[in-house]
């Protein structure tokens, strides 16, 4: 067995060495590689990044209410009477100044998107202190929070990304309303920070909403209470809402980039069989290339296994290197890059490609299946090259 | 060409490095006649406009309602031919997984200002007069399985009825087509008039305007025209050609185009460096013969254009087979996509690129063997071996 | 009317130059060929032979000197007007046979006439009429991996001869063959010879091979010598 093993480890040995004369056609599969490796983990760093933007938003403790039917804030709305009447409803946790509950309203404005130049949708969602202190992982990076009742507002950190003119101190201009930007927060990278932030009550007042809102959050007790407060919505006929936890409205929204991963994956195993073509091909010249010297090892009494592993191990080798090579172009040229895209409200969603230990797993395990067949075949053929072939005169 | 023989023989000597390389081309192009004409498709909505209409949204965001007193003030602008008006109804089909794109139009203006779509004199007439009758799509028709006649429920995931709940019901009146093959017939119209009466939030308002010019070249003065009309108002308006709304409109879905073109030129250029790598190992092999063919008098030019040739032909043989493999899934597909990608076809523009490109790979596969095969020296070659 | 010497050799040198080093195979090289000549060219490696050989078939150029084939000089002609030349005048017989592996028989017979404008059904009549002479009717549609090195070289004397040279140039035609076969071979040569009136220019080792030749030359260090001095 051990003679096996040394007999294996020679022939890789032998192998590798003469990669140089087959140079062209051994990097061109690396190439082939590599680049499958780095569309793969592209698309599926994009769909992870907008995922995880999404889901990172929702709170299982927040209880979500929209009016029924509605797909997204932007659709829904609660009259005043229809908020107080939520206010009341079990499970819903309070504090000095009394149940916890933050109704919020969700217009649409312009921003100029910074990549293309062009005019692209954000949010301006009306909410007040409670509605701030829900969106866990606040922070103000810099300047203040709006004062009630004027005509500040705060952006979050994702807009200033991606869009310009939304500077601290900025004035905006959105139809006939001007605003003044007082400052600019973080919420650790999920969807909020893709919105501009104001008083409720200066939003109602100006778009004409009288003491309509959209949407309302609430901090419930615990996240048991949720069947309890549905209940309560359906014995309540002036209530047209349903309700759900705030992680699962957001992780729905996330699921809408996911077509983008399903795309990587068809895209990147199409383009798997192309390279596996060139693979094979590289492999194939590779036995016929070395076949006099195969031969002359199994003259000289080496095995058939020890001609298969040291094909195979070529293969994988080779794959194994572009995976790599793959994996880094990825890394570099995609990890943390900043997008954005239309979200659920026709709103532009900013979000970072992420890339992450099991995403690179899966790259890798692809070009480890192109290097196994594309190695197999050949080897099988190296395995048995005759012996004869040693004594015939090169021509 | 007595030549062809020759080429024909000297492609097909080894027969698996053959369907290799012809199977990496392939797949290029299969990936290329795919993905050029889902970008087509993307993109017929612009090419589709008419250029001599124009759309009015409000200026900060197309979901945000116009007033209905737009219409007439818009009707009395110089230079505006006719003018009709739409609501977006947000509406699904009993389930709201089954989005159905839905108007809200005022029929008789709107048949005027899309004289693309087609419809049985008998059935439109109907339509007109019936309120409560729905007007639909040929795509959409046959993706719901509907005929004309047919009583269906139509639900809206914004807005809600007077009465309660958020579905209406419709009759089915008649099914439009287009008048050319990339129309978009998988939406649906609804009476304005009947949507409006019945639903709860009231008010009169409309989505946006939509009007054509007498002439496309007064275009940009009747837009510039409407807007100032309404600059400093409660509700500005953003006038545009159709074309740049709905360019707009998928730009925000993010550099589509840019992601699309990277990958079909990384395929590409993947299947480059495999092709190429191949032709020339494949021509080096044959040192000897290229030397035999010269000292039989074959001209080196005449051996260059041969290697050219077949380099050529490997390129058609696996790009052609791409295209017809693009083709069926690209037929396949475009029922699944209906809903979402009317116009999903794969048209005679990508066939003309991809036959260029088939062009372009058989030559840069080809160049360099065919030029070390026209500088090869006979008594160096024959020193060698 | 063809000359009486097919091939005149005039002051020809050859000289190769590797970086500074200049290595020179033939000085002041004269040598006529008479149509009709059947010369065996012997000598040991690195006498020149190959050179020679290379030289009488235009494929490859003297650095001085001329040469000149049925009146007409060649050392002056451009590539493509060198390979016009070669197809219209000389046959090519190579020691290791050089068929196209991929073509049958009758295919690699039929390459030299592809530089023709014959038609198919003459091209083919050709083809024919070379494999008979050669004996390889029978074999006309079998690739040369089915055949034997002395069937190979036979198909090989059909491909020489189908467009009907003057000239044919062998290169250790024997070279790879036993001594029955080679013996064949070389009969078939003085067929060509004798029958056809074909000049034939052989480069050998073989001993024997003189003999079925008119008349041998040796070749030493780029210069003829008689044999004797070879002994030397």
């Amino acid at each position: 067995m051990s003679t096996l093993m040394s007999q294996s480890a020679a022939v890789i040995k032998m192998n590798i060495q003469s990669l140089p004369r087959r140079l062209w056609m051994s990097l061109a599969m690396v190439f082939a590689s590599a680049v499958v490796v780095a569309i793969l983990l592209a698309f599926l760093a994009m769909a992870k990044g907008f995922d995880a933007t999404m889901k990172s938003a929702g709170s299982e403790d927040i209880a979500f209410f929209m009016r029924t039917g509605s797909a997204a804030e932007l659709n829904s709305s609660a009259s005043r009477e229809q908020v107080n009447l939520i206010e009341n409803a079990p499970g819903i946790a309070r504090d000095e100044q009394g149940p916890m509950v933050s109704p919020e309203l969700y217009v649409i404005v312009d921003g100029v998107k910074k990549s293309t130049q062009n005019e692209a949708n954000i949010p301006l969602r009306g909410l007040d202190q409670r509605g701030v202190a829900m969106r866990k992982g606040f922070t103000l990076v810099a300047g203040r929070m709006f004062n009630p009742g004027t005509d500040e507002l705060i952006v979050g950190a994702g807009i200033l990304r991606e869009f310009d003119g939304f500077e601290l101190g900025q004035e905006i201009r959105f139809g006939k309303y001007k605003w003044k930007v007082v400052g600019v927060f973080s919420t650790g990278g999920n969807v909020f920070e893709s919105e501009l932030w104001a008083d409720a009550k200066v939003i109602q007042n100006l778009y004409n909403r009288g003491s309509s809102y959209q949407s309302i959050r609430a901090r419930m007790t615990s996240p048991d209470s949720l069947p309890l407060i549905a209940e309560y919505l359906k014995n309540e006929p002036r209530l047209t809402h349903e309700v759900q936890a705030e992680s699962s409205y957001f992780a729905e929204q996330g699921k809408s980039l996911g077509y983008m991963a399903m795309f990587g994956w068809v895209i990147s195993s199409i383009m798997a069989l192309g390279a596996l073509a060139g693979a094979l091909n590289t492999m194939y010249t590779s036995v016929s290339d070395r076949a006099m010297e195969i031969a002359t090892l199994r003259a000289i009494g080496f095995s058939h296994f020890s001609a298969f592993i040291g094909t195979m191990a070529e293969a994988m080798t080779l794959a194994a290197i572009g995976s790599i090579v793959g994996s880094l172009a990825a890394f570099i040229f995609f990890d943390g890059l900043s997008a954005s895209t239309l979200g659920g409200s026709f709103t532009q969603v900013v979000f970072s490609f992420q890339l992450s230990p099991d995403l690179f797993i899966k790259g890798i395990s692809m070009a480890l299946i192109i290097g196994f067949i594309s190695g197999f075949f050949p080897a099988w053929r190296a395995a048995r090259v005759p012996v004869i072939v040693a004594f015939q005169t090169a021509r | 060409m007595k030549d062809f023989y020759l080429i024909y023989k000297n492609l097909t000597r080894k027969k698996m490095r053959l369907f290799l390389t012809t199977f990496a081309i392939f797949i290029a192009f299969l990936i290329f006649g795919a993905i050029m004409s889902l970008r087509s498709a993307l993109n017929a909505g612009v090419e589709m406009s008419a250029d001599n209409r124009l759309v009015v949204v409000h200026k900060t965001s197309f979901t945000n309602p116009l007033p209905y007193a737009y219409v007439n003030k818009v009707k009395a602008i110089e230079g505006v031919k006719d003018v009709t008006h739409a609501n977006w109804f947000g509406g699904y089909y009993k389930e709201p997984r089954n989005q159905v794109v839905s108007f809200a139009v005022d029929p008789q203006s709107y048949m005027t200002v899309y004289p693309e779509l087609v419809v049985e004199p008998e059935q439109l007439s109907r339509w007109y007069k019936n309120q409560t009758g729905i007007l639909v799509g040929e795509r959409i028709a046959i993706a719901n399985n509907w005929k004309v006649g047919d009583r269906i429920p139509l639900s809206s995931n914004i807005f809600s009825q007077k009465t309660g709940g958020q579905t209406w019901e419709f009759e089915i009146d008649g099914i439009f087509k287009g008048n050319e093959e990339k129309i978009d017939t998988s939406y649906v119209l609804i009476h304005y008039k009947y949507f409006n009466e019945t639903q709860s939030w009231g008010g009169d308002s409309i989505g946006w305007l939509i009007l054509t010019t007498l002439d496309a070249s007064l275009n940009e003065q009747v837009a510039k025209v409407i807007d100032s009309e309404f600059a400093n108002s409660n509700n500005e308006t953003d006038t545009s050609t159709e074309q740049a709304f709905n360019k707009a409109f998928i730009d925000q879905i993010g550099n589509i185009g840019l992601i699309i073109f990277g990958v079909v030129f990384m395929a590409f250029f993947t299947i480059l460096i495999v092709v190429g790598n191949t032709m020339v190992l494949a021509i080096r092999e044959r040192t000897n013969e290229i030397a035999v063919l010269k000292t039989l008098g074959f001209a080196s030019s005449r051996i260059f254009k041969m290697v050219l040739v077949e380099s050529c032909l490997l390129a058609f043989l696996g790009g052609l087979l791409g295209i017809g493999g693009a083709f069926i899934i690209i037929k396949g597909a475009s029922e699944q996509m209906a809903r979402f990608l009317p116009n999903l076809v794969l048209g005679s523009d990508v066939l003309l690129q991809a036959l260029a490109y088939m062009l372009v790979l058989g030559l840069i596969t080809g160049i360099a063997p065919a030029i070390s095969a026209l500088r090869l020296n006979i008594v160096t070659a024959f020193s060698r071996g | 009317m063809t000359s009486e010497n097919l091939f005149e050799l005039n002051n020809v040198a050859k000289r190769f130059t590797k970086g500074k080093e200049t290595i020179s195979i033939f000085e002041d090289l004269n040598m006529h060929i008479k149509t009709g000549d059947f010369m065996a060219i012997m000598g040991p490696s690195g006498s020149g032979k190959t050179t020679l050989l290379n030289l009488l078939g235009g494929v490859d150029q003297p650095t001085t000197g001329e040469i000149t084939f049925d009146g007409q000089r060649i050392d002056n002609l451009s590539e493509s007007q060198l390979a016009k030349w070669r197809a219209n005048n000389i046959g090519f017989i190579f020691q290791f046979y050089n068929l196209m592996p991929m073509l049958n028989a009758a295919k690699n017979v039929e390459l030299p006439l592809l530089l023709t404008n014959l038609s198919s059904s003459q091209r083919k009549a050709q083809v024919e009429t070379a494999l008979k002479l050669v004996g390889l009717s029978d074999r006309a549609k079998h690739m040369p991996s089915e055949m034997s090195g002395g069937q190979q070289q036979r198909v090989a004397i059909a491909r020489a001869i189908v467009s009907d040279p003057k000239f044919l140039l062998c290169d250790e035609p024997t070279g790879d063959l036993d001594r029955q076969t080679a013996d064949e071979i070389l009969e078939m040569l003085q067929l060509l010879n004798k029958e056809f009136g074909k000049t034939i220019v052989m480069v050998t080792h073989d001993p024997s091979a003189a003999k079925f030749a008119t008349h041998t030359v040796h070749l030493n260090k780029g210069k003829f010598v008689k044999a004797e001095e070879l002994l030397l």
